[in-house]
């Protein structure tokens, strides 16, 4: 994963300015949660449908270790041979053997968080074997090198000129074009072939599911399905919170999947392999690799906090809902997963101290918990990373925060707030100090430090009286009368 | 210790979250359609995705169709599951009207099958199942039914009996997943053609798979 979280604020000053980007999520914003609606409103009760899928999710958080050997044991009984790998490193050597054993000279790939995360492609292409998308969003970010602006639609921002050039470039398409139509059916012949002809296909898992050793994926374009058809072997692999009970929670599952990914009530394509295909099946994959992988799960799983991280089923619809990302767009996140869900996410696999941007670029609104169909609590998570960032002590053992100025504020405020008298007293000496400073009852900005906080908020004048000294002043308010209403209030 | 162990350790290690204690499975709306209902929720929701449906009375009947759809597309040359699907003679079809018809149990290796697949201009396919809820084909692949015939071919024309038709996917699952030593290599829900928004999030049909999809239900074998 090629990170650049540290260009959080830069790249989203840019992003705000990107005409392309602002156009598309003004119309993400409006549209996707309209669509996402229509698509719920199918259940005769939303709000229990909501219900089931997070309790299907904390189900899963509850019994992962035991649910993930009942996995690896059905997907062994029925011939599939699972992997595990604990890092990205690991895992991008196990694809490359299996991809070496042979006469594989390239590759192809079903879309996948998980081949991003771990940086799969530029591991295969150093070692000599060629990759080749075939997610149309995916063949888009390959070839312009792009991370993905959205979790679903990774190349949706991408104005069409610029697909046209890149693709006339790469002979995708032989005459300059912008329609998405003609673009589209560029990639589709010039994959056609390569389909055909595929030894080997990766493809991600969206559910593995404990009960009988299937992996699920699901999809509109149908690319997924011809890798699982045509190659003789085949190599899933998944993060290890994939794994869902049974069967029908499966289904379920990806009731909710699709709705609160696309609006979709379905995708075009839902399709679950047990096992590689049986001797005598023409084909399907002969070899079909199960690839079970950590890269750092296991760490967040072991804390309790951070464990329900692991609820999450990328379905993007926390990021259609977010304030922050609804303005800045995918790119300013800095890695494989953006929006909230990148936010809670990155901050674990990438470390709490480099990534304090993503956790606080948050107004804590709520919305992303609120339409979340996996039950995750994303303001608290990141509250939560605040808190610790505060705690983390640098090398002399000091407390780190932001600044010395910073420290300091904050060291006389939590002196104040554990005294009520020091701070009424601390209040009466500044106050016609910074009420000089107030314009139709707010303060603007202090001179001095903290242009940060007042670049974006006011703060109200402070007022004559505390309040302890307007009750005070209140007339005494008369004696509640009718004790019989007083039984029966209590 | 090897990987395995070491993952399962750290998580075996880990605080124990609470039990969780489900609510109540909620009802789909959909359990309820009757057979009338289910064929007018099939039809509606496959054509919001573009397919189209024909009500065939027979085999006969379904021959009739599916000629029509060869004549009205122009189409030459298929794959088919097999030579007869429900009753419908696709083979001497084939050679009455000229058509080439290759039929997978015919062809030798993997090879020779994507070949065909990629060459022909539609894949007729019998549909295990369907499902009403959604306009879903549910389709179970073995050594009859090979899974390129569905997805290589730019057109899927599928020959299904109604009898097949449920109101929702778990009505399907049931039947599928039931006997775990008998759960098909891969099976697939199918609703209607390929499909993409990548570009600028405008939708067009036909990505990588199929961009039409027929389905010819029989209502009486």
């Amino acid at each position: 994963m090629h990170s650049h979280v540290n260009k959080f604020i830069e790249t989203a000053r840019e992003e705000l300015k990107n005409e392309p980007s602002q156009m598309f999520l003004l119309m993400v914003s409006l549209g996707a949660p309209i669509l996402r609606q229509i698509g719920m409103s199918s259940f005769p009760d939303i709000a229990a449908a909501e219900s089931y899928s997070r309790a299907i999710r904390a189900d899963v958080i509850a019994r992962l270790p035991e649910l993930l050997e009942e996995f690896e044991k059905n997907a062994k009984a029925r011939g599939a041979k699972v992997l595990w790998a604990q890092n990205a490193a690991e895992a991008n050597n196990i694809i490359l053997d299996i991809a070496n054993r042979g006469d594989v000279s390239y590759v192809m790939k079903g879309k996948s968080m998980i081949t991003e995360e771990i940086g799969l492609n530029d591991h295969l292409i150093k070692n000599g074997v060629e990759v080749f998308e075939t997610d149309l969003g995916e063949v888009i970010t390959q070839n312009l090198n792009l991370h993905p602006f959205h979790l679903v639609g990774p190349a949706i921002n991408v104005p069409p000129e610029k697909i046209s050039e890149v693709f006339l470039k790469k002979g995708l398409i032989k005459k300059a074009s912008t329609d998405p139509v003609e673009l589209g059916g560029g990639a589709r012949k010039y994959l056609r072939d390569k389909f055909r002809n595929l030894q080997m296909g990766i493809v991600g898992v969206n559910m593995a599911v404990a009960e009988t050793g299937t992996i699920i994926n699901v999809e509109n374009e149908g690319n997924i399905r011809l890798i699982k058809s045509s190659p003789k072997t085949l190599v899933a692999i998944m993060s290890l919170e994939k794994v869902v009970p049974t069967i029908k929670d499966a289904i379920y599952m990806t009731r909710m999947l699709t709705r609160n990914c696309t609006g979709q009530k379905i995708t075009s394509y839902v399709s679950m392999d047990t096992g590689p295909k049986k001797p005598d099946e023409q084909d399907g994959p002969k070899e079909l690799f199960i690839i079970i992988l950590d890269n750092g799960r296991s760490e967040i799983y072991r804390d309790f906090k951070t464990r329900e991280i692991l609820k999450c089923i990328r379905c993007g619809a926390c990021l259609n809902t977010c304030p922050v990302y609804t303005k800045i767009g995918g790119y300013p996140y800095g890695a494989t997963y953006c929006g909230p869900v990148g936010q809670v996410l990155t901050p674990m696999l990438a470390g709490i101290e480099s990534t304090a941007d993503l956790y606080r670029a948050c107004t804590l609104c709520g919305m992303c918990k609120q339409i979340c169909p996996a039950g995750i609590d994303h303001p608290s998570l990141l509250l939560s990373y605040r808190a610790r960032q505060i705690a983390i002590k640098n090398q002399k053992g000091k407390k780190t925060m932001q600044s010395r100025g910073e420290n300091a504020m904050a060291g006389l405020i939590s002196l104040g707030m554990s005294h009520g008298w020091l701070w009424n007293f601390g209040l009466k000496i500044t106050r016609p100090l910074m009420n000089s400073l107030a314009k139709d009852g707010y303060i603007g900005n202090i001179p001095m430090g903290a242009q940060g906080w007042f670049g974006c908020r006011d703060l109200r004048a402070i007022p004559s009286k505390t309040f302890h000294e307007t009750w005070n002043d209140l007339p005494s308010l008369p004696e509640p009368s009718g004790n019989a209403s007083k039984k029966e209030d209590s | 210790m090897p990987v395995r162990e070491e993952i399962l350790e750290r998580l075996n290690s880990a605080t124990k979250s609470q039990n969780v204690d489900r609510p109540a499975k909620p009802t789909l709306s959909e359990i309820t359609l009757n057979r009338e209902q289910m064929i007018q929720r099939f039809e509606s929701e496959l054509s919001g995705r573009t397919g189209v449906l024909y009500q065939a009375g027979d085999k006969e009947d379904a021959l009739r169709i599916l000629l029509d759809i060869i004549t009205a597309e122009g189409l030459k040359s298929f794959v088919a599951s097999s030579e007869k699907i429900h009753g419908v003679d696709i083979a001497s079809l084939g050679s009455k009207n000229g058509l080439s018809v290759t039929i997978p149990k015919d062809l030798a290796d993997r090879d020779s099958l994507r070949d065909a697949a990629f060459a022909a201009d539609a894949g007729i396919t019998s549909a295990d199942f369907a499902v009403a809820e959604t306009g879903t084909l549910g389709l179970i692949f073995n050594h009859n039914h090979p899974r390129l015939l569905s997805i290589a071919p730019p057109l899927h024309i599928a020959i299904m009996s109604v009898k097949d038709l449920y109101p929702v996917y778990e009505n399907v699952m049931e039947i599928v997943f039931k006997d775990t030593k008998k759960i098909p290599s891969q099976f697939s829900f199918i609703t209607g053609p390929s499909a993409t928004s990548d570009i600028q999030g405008i939708e067009f049909k036909g990505m990588h798979g199929p961009k039409k999809v027929f389905v010819i239900m029989i209502m009486q074998e």
